[in-house]
């Protein structure tokens, strides 16, 4: 009995968090300000961190908040002020072009979904996965292990990756010698 | 909640960012419609990895990888769209047809 209510208690949970998600990725579309938009993008994240938690995926989840809600859009905001003037509205668009757009993403959004629904596998399959399988510990021992499906190399190369991106951003972004002596 | 039902969330993710890269004219905004695409993206790895994977772990840190990388994508992004906008004073993607000078 307690089996069949926590199963339609996650359903639910996931349609409302589907249909939240759905809803502030359309906002962050249709924002007039992009600065609505970045705060509607932070809501969307933290939509998709609630539906890692249903897939029992906590680390991704705890690094979903991390670095997107609390890193990537921060950057963004920082970036929008930087570039624009406060409450200064976006460019504007014109509606044919909304339209069109809006047509070719739904019919892509078509096409995958006519190719989904007669895969019947998908219906059924139940979860593979053990109810602790990207629990904390698990992921530290995996990204951190020299075995042979140990993932301590990529870990590196990443690391390794984050420290050229870095140093290149601010190389890119740092005034020269000439904007300066302006 | 069954994988289709993850996977056609995750496809109307990728659209509605695919409508946004095509509809926005601001630099910034195309960025913030690629970052729902991603997303995406992420949740077809971790819901793949909860409902089929033979090895359940190493398909959610998949996305973690995912996610380093998107980072760095948009600290190279965003460094870019600062320097654009101070050459150019605009972030209007029409207006930078310029850029093989």
């Amino acid at each position: 009995m307690s089996l069949i209510s926590n199963a339609l208690m996650s359903d639910i949970i996931f349609y409302v968090v589907a249909f939240a998600m759905v809803a502030t990725a359309v906002a962050v579309v249709l924002a007039k300000n992009l600065l609505q938009s970045a705060v509607f993008l932070i809501f969307s994240f933290i939509g998709t961190a609630v539906l890692y938690l249903l897939l029992h995926a906590e680390f991704n989840a705890m690094a979903q908040i991390m670095v997107y809600a609390g890193g990537v859009v921060i950057f963004v905001i920082f970036t929008i002020l930087l570039t624009s003037h406060l409450g200064e509205s976006t460019l504007y668009v014109k509606l044919p072009r909304t339209f069109i757009a809006l047509v070719i993403s739904a019919a892509l959004l078509a096409m995958l979904v006519h190719f989904i629904l007669p895969a019947q596998e998908l219906v059924t399959s139940t979860p593979t996965a053990g109810a602790s399988y990207a629990s904390l510990s698990a992921f530290a021992f995996r990204l951190l292990s020299t075995d042979a499906d140990g993932l301590v190399i990529p870990f590196e190369i990443v690391s390794i990756l984050l420290l050229v991106t870095l140093v290149c951003a601010i190389t890119i972004a740092r005034k020269t010698k000439e904007e300066e002596d302006k | 909640m069954t994988l289709q039902h993850c996977l056609i969330l995750a496809f109307i993710l990728f659209a509605v960012g695919m409508w946004g890269v095509l509809r926005r004219r601001h630099l910034v905004g195309m960025l913030l419609s690629i970052e729902i695409m991603l997303n995406a993206a992420n949740i077809n790895f971790i819901s793949f990895a909860y409902f089929k994977a033979q090895d359940a772990t190493a398909g959610a840190v998949f996305s973690i990888f995912v996610i380093a990388v998107t980072a760095c994508e948009m600290a190279v992004a965003l460094a870019i769209v600062v320097t654009m906008y101070r050459r150019h004073h605009s972030l209007d993607v029409n207006q930078l047809r310029d850029l093989h000078e």
